[in-house]
């Protein structure tokens, strides 16, 4: 497997979407290739940091009672 | 003549829809505030969203992740919503690879900058934050479902009612569009510094 391979589906390894098989070969050769590990580390902390983004939005009071009271009125005993 | 049956709406068990789907309110109203960036927008989209699945409840499939089917109703209710004011967003090839080959040119400039460890940096998030808001609905929605939400790209798909190639090639883009938003970001506040253009290796 060459370089241009691997960063062709880096983003598909990186979100688990491959074959165990294409996963584990791209696993090898990112252990042993130094030009293609900084990409990996790159792209992975890029995603860490997207997915460190998620905040947690409770939704307001307001708007919980206004969906709970839209639901009485559509027949919904709570 | 019609039947009794058929001008009766279907009874809703209304405990089981307590249990299962009022819990994943935050969820939900997350999910539209990423694709509105407009809380009050939000709010109504919500406020549909459930009087919706209330109505349908009929037609989920107990077992079935209730999260995702909500967020498939709140997805339909944006649209339509949106139809309105409807843009037509340029959504690109659908190229995936090229797509990733694109952003592995992103990253090779930006570590030839020396901004590799660029992601990691906390002073950095209210950007991301921001360039999140900024990319085009489509992209965002798709980077918002798997990268932020943490689904699978069928799953995604599924919910954006788009083949999961669409997915991919939508995140892909959406992701490349905001790692160069942020490298920008960067350099304009002097946190990385440009060495030039870097040869990539890529073409």
């Amino acid at each position: 497997m060459d370089c241009l391979e691997v960063v062709r589906q880096l983003w598909d390894y990186l979100d688990s979407e491959l074959t165990d098989e294409a996963m584990a070969r791209i696993h090898r050769h990112l252990a042993q290739c130094r030009q293609c590990y900084p990409q990996f580390d790159f792209e992975r902390t890029f995603l860490d940091a997207v997915a460190a983004t998620r905040r947690e939005h409770p939704a307001p009071n307001l708007i919980r009672r206004k969906v709970l009271a839209k639901l009485r009125k559509a027949g919904l005993d709570l | 003549m019609q039947t009794t049956q058929q001008s009766q709406p279907h009874r809703v068990d209304g405990k089981r829809f307590e249990l299962e789907a009022l819990p994943w309110l935050d969820d939900v109203y997350r999910f539209a505030l990423s694709m509105t960036r407009d809380e009050a927008d939000a709010d109504d989209i919500v406020q549909e969203t459930f009087l919706r699945a209330y109505r349908s409840w009929h037609t989920f499939e107990p077992g079935s992740e209730c999260r995702k089917w909500l967020f498939t109703i709140c997805r339909n209710v944006f649209l339509r919503v949106r139809e309105r004011e409807r843009k037509r967003v340029d959504c690109g090839g659908d190229d995936a690879q090229l797509e990733t080959l694109a952003a592995v040119r992103v990253s090779v400039a930006a570590i030839g900058d020396g901004a590799e460890d660029l992601f990691s940096r906390l002073d950095l998030a209210p950007a991301l934050e921001r360039a999140i808001g900024e990319l085009p609905e489509v992209f965002r929605s798709a980077v918002v479902l798997v990268d932020v939400e943490g689904m699978a790209y069928n799953e995604a798909a599924s919910i954006l009612g788009v083949p999961v190639g669409t997915i991919r090639s939508r995140l892909f883009r959406g992701r490349r569009l905001l790692q160069e938003a942020l490298i920008e970001y960067a350099r304009d506040a002097g946190l990385v510094v440009t060495s030039g253009v870097p040869c990539t290796g890529v073409s």
